[in-house]
């Protein structure tokens, strides 16, 4: 535990006399309108290193390299490449230093040859050069690089890991001596992974720089020389990387002080916590157009009158775990019990069953921007009596219903027919979170609740969830904010890879062990595992 | 120190006085061209008010056209209100126009009986020719757009195959035309058939299906936001199969109305642009079934007056670039629509407070 007391912003150890740092960043800050994107960012990465860059999202670590890259431009603080100071304003600038990026997401014309990609926009790309000539060219840089591709293939054909050599190799083939990869992993087979870790470490051999994003702790442990931490935008220390633990990385991404509210104290005639699950996944899978398993054999159950949190890093399976709780997407393996009965299909069959949703994206799926507010409030009821029934839509039960909903989410409308996007964000959340409220007589389900909102509607929310609870509603809560996850669950569920690794009780729930989980791993496989059997029974 | 800015909706009040604005203005300019070519611009503008609006004849006439304008800028709004656009009314009209002609030139019986089963068949005809891009929408997503606006063009040379070839009118012998149908649409005020109020009525109808009914509601939803509609579990593709067919079925309606009703044949060309000018009746409407009416009046006045000009001596090519220009300004008018003046914030004390009660609103 002697890393824990490592203080925060503690200097890395001195360089190497004689050799500056390829790149240092000293005092960097950026900021966005109402956010601090980075702020007195300093670090520094040296030639023959890999540099891991490790934070939550939303902690800057891609702000921070895209102020590197010349994409963004610092509000302050100044960079130092191989002892000079630079600036740059575009991010070919920043490339014709020698500092190239991968991005996460490639930016790749998908109809060019990999000849031709390499070669577009490159100042030593030869006038009028016949396809032969760029294909020579290619094969040549892709043997001194180390990065094997098909010089004639067309980008389009080739499967994510080839796409990322081209990448790679067209930062390279510009001279890059600083290689930054953000969450290179993400689209690779584990296979793919190691080629790619091996020809890092070559291109290192070599006596040049990487830094490398990730939130994969094992990956890190891997692959990097030293690791920096980000959390909510500020440095919060360098170290050895050998000098580090998966456990410690984890605690420290996260964050410690994590303070308990006592939104978990239940109120005195609050119903007891369910012995039957109200809603149930069995051995459920979902695999998206790719044939990729976006949700991997989940079994997980909600009980009434408990709140189970899911964590995970974002994109792990959240999106399909809450569609298929609520209906959206029917599993393509497995099944979903509705009160120990197989459900009926379909979002509108879970509505009239009492499962409520609030969506990740309020706006955009769960209101018609375009729509008055009583439109839109009716969109849970409209089938049944009073608004409903005999295929009618009655405009004046729509009213009432909607006035009601306003009323107890406390929101002042001084005309219902004005469309709903006039309003703010934390309103349009409020009257979401009571419309879905209202039907949720077994489960609701919230993704992401408190995005986008400020701390007081936060704690609005919150206290919606805990009266819910207490009134023997299942509630489950999708979100990134372990703070937020702890302050409120009874059972926390960790999502890696679209398998649910654990679902742990709260109550001897540890940041660190989570930490762990949502980065791929299990200490202790049998301990974790366990937990995920056991808690379902609690 | 006034600052205007563009806010995403434009209420309706501001909408009307900016077209209005617009129409006073494409006046001006037009009144202003012509009497720079050396025409006596009072004497035409009265010419035109009196044989539009200003006598029984032009208001009669007014009614024949808004007749096939409102169906057809029904048929394009109803598809509008989920999101798609039938640009296809050209060729559904000329559908149910060949679906009443056939009827009518070989059913025999009453009027009682053939007039409703020319209506049915023109109707099916029409469903039947927009079922392809449909169906295309609804399962393969197909842009229907490009599809019904094709079909248009190929609907246009059937009829003048129909009218020319086996259907062609054998005792006249009329070029490009069949022979006069037996049953009529009968007339109601002059020249003005029942067609009229019944396309006033089934404008209405529409409207009231779309505020009304929870039909009407999910095709609102699914038009103003197809994940909303989803997450609600709405049968969106029930609901796009069903519009896209109605909107079929409304633009051949049309066309059954001018065989019936006015022309009495079928002829090569007949359609006259209906079609396409529901698309502009459409877009003056902004997606309200109840507005197609006056946007459809509009679009008949400037038909007539086009007619009335044209037999001053004013090209036809002229009437068209004033037609241009009406749609032109409206455009910019309705555009002008989402400027709103806002008062600058420039003591802290206003510029605090004000946003605090926008929260709240």
């Amino acid at each position: 535990m002697a890393e824990h007391d490592i203080p925060a912003g503690i200097t890395p150890p001195s360089v190497p006399p004689g050799t500056p740092p390829v790149l240092q960043l000293v005092g960097i800050s950026k900021y966005f309108p109402g956010v601090i994107a980075n702020e007195d960012v300093s670090l520094d990465v040296r030639s023959g290193e890999i540099l891991a860059l490790l934070g939550e999202n939303g902690a800057g670590k891609s702000t921070l390299m895209n102020v590197v890259t010349g994409i963004y431009q610092a509000d302050a603080g100044e960079m130092i490449l191989d002892g000079y100071g630079v600036q740059f304003s575009s991010p070919q600038e920043a490339i014709r230093a020698g500092i190239g990026m991968v991005h996460q997401h490639f930016r790749l014309v998908p109809a060019f040859t990999v000849a031709e990609n390499i070669h577009l926009g490159w100042s030593e790309t030869p006038k009028n050069a016949s396809s032969a000539i760029l294909e020579a060219r290619t094969k040549e840089l892709s043997e001194r690089f180390g990065f094997p591709v098909t010089p004639s293939a067309r980008v389009e054909d080739l499967s994510a890991g080839e796409q990322q050599r081209v990448e790679i190799l067209r930062v390279l083939a510009r001279k890059a001596r600083l290689l930054i990869l953000d969450e290179p992993t993400a689209v690779l087979t584990p296979t793919e992974a190691r080629d790619l870790f091996r020809a890092l470490r070559a291109f290192r051999a070599e006596g040049n720089a990487v830094i490398i994003i990730s939130h994969k702790l094992d990956e890190v442990m891997e692959i990097s020389d030293r690791v920096t931490i980000l959390r909510g935008g500020r440095k919060i220390g360098t170290w050895k990387t050998t000098e580090c633990s998966p456990r410690m990385l984890a605690a420290t991404m996260v964050g410690r002080e994590i303070v308990r509210q006592n939104l978990l104290l239940r109120s005195e005639n609050a119903a007891p916590r369910g012995t039957v699950a109200e809603l149930s996944l069995e051995n459920v899978s979902v695999r998206d157009d790719r044939g990729v398993n976006t949700l991997a054999d989940v079994t997980l159950n909600v009980f009434g009158g408990e709140i189970l949190g899911i964590a995970g890093v974002a994109g792990n399976g959240q999106r399909e775990l809450t569609e298929v709780l609520t209906g959206l997407t029917a599993p393509t393996r497995g099944q979903v019990l509705l009160g120990g009965s197989p459900a009926k299909s379909g979002a509108a069959a879970f509505a009239r069953q009492g499962v409520g949703h609030i969506p990740q994206d309020r706006l955009h799926s769960a209101l018609a921007p375009s729509l008055g507010i009583t439109d839109n409030m009716a969109l849970r009821e409209y089938g049944q009596p009073p608004v409903g029934g005999d295929g009618l839509y009655r405009a004046s039960a729509a009213l009432a219903l909607a006035r009601e909903i306003a009323d107890v989410a406390e929101v002042t409308i001084p005309d219902f027919a004005m469309p709903v996007r006039n309003l703010s964000g934390g309103n349009q959340q409020r009257l979401v979170a009571r419309r879905e409220i209202r039907i949720a007589d077994r489960v609701l389900v919230a993704a992401y609740p408190s995005r986008g909102l400020d701390i007081g509607a936060i704690a609005t929310m919150h206290r919606y969830f805990a009266d819910l609870r207490d009134q023997g509603v299942g509630i489950v809560v999708v979100s990134e904010d372990l703070e937020e996850l702890l302050n409120l669950s009874d059972r926390i569920g960790v999502l890696c890879h679209g398998r649910l690794m654990a679902v742990l009780d709260a109550v001897d729930a540890d940041i660190e062990r989570i930490g762990l989980l949502m980065g791929g791993r299990t200490e202790a496989p049998g301990a974790g595992m366990a937990a995920g059997q056991g808690a379902d029974l609690s | 120190m006034m600052r205007f800015q563009r806010f995403p909706t434009a209420p309706a009040r501001l909408v009307l006085a900016w077209r209005a604005a617009a129409l006073v203005a494409a006046a001006l300019i037009i009144g202003v061209l012509l009497a720079l070519s050396g025409r006596n611009v009072f004497e035409l503008a009265e010419l035109v008010l009196k044989s539009t609006i200003g006598s029984r004849f032009g208001l009669e006439d007014l009614a024949l056209f808004m007749t096939p304008l409102i169906l057809t800028g029904s048929a394009v709004t109803v598809t509008s209100r989920i999101g798609l656009w039938n640009i296809g009314a050209e060729g559904q009209f000329y559908l149910g126009a060949i679906g009443a002609a056939g009827v009518g030139l070989y059913m025999p019986g009453s009027p009682l009986l053939v007039l409703p089963a020319m209506a049915i068949v023109a109707m099916l005809c029409g469903v039947a020719w927009i079922a392809v891009p449909t169906l295309a929408r609804a399962w393969a997503g197909v842009n229907e757009i490009i599809t019904t606006l094709l079909l248009n063009f190929v609907a246009g040379l059937l009829t003048y195959w129909l009218a020319t070839g086996p259907w062609r009118d054998r005792v006249t012998g009329a070029l490009a035309s069949t022979g006069r149908i037996h049953v009529a649409i009968p007339e109601m005020w002059g020249v003005v058939h029942w067609g009229f109020p019944v396309a006033l009525l089934i404008a209405c109808g529409l409207a009231a299906i779309m505020t009304w009914t929870s039909w009407g509601y999910e095709v609102r939803i699914s038009g103003a936001n197809p994940g909303a509609a989803r997450y609600a579990g709405m049968p969106m593709r029930a609901r796009i199969i069903a519009v896209m067919l109605l909107s079929g079925a409304l633009a051949a309606l049309a066309g059954m109305f001018e065989v019936a009703g006015t022309v009495h044949r079928l002829q090569g060309g007949m359609a006259d642009n209906f079609g396409y000018l529901g698309i502009v009746v459409a877009v003056l409407a902004r997606r309200s079934c109840l507005a197609v009416i006056p946007a459809a009046l509009l679009m008949a006045l400037i038909l007539d007056a086009g007619i009335v000009l044209q037999t001053q001596q004013l090209a036809a090519t002229v009437v068209l670039a004033i037609t241009g220009l009406v749609l032109l300004l409206i455009a910019i008018g309705d555009e002008l629509a989402h400027y709103r003046p806002v008062a600058p914030a420039i003591r802290p004390a206003t510029s605090s407070s004000r946003p605090e009660k926008k929260v709240t609103a």
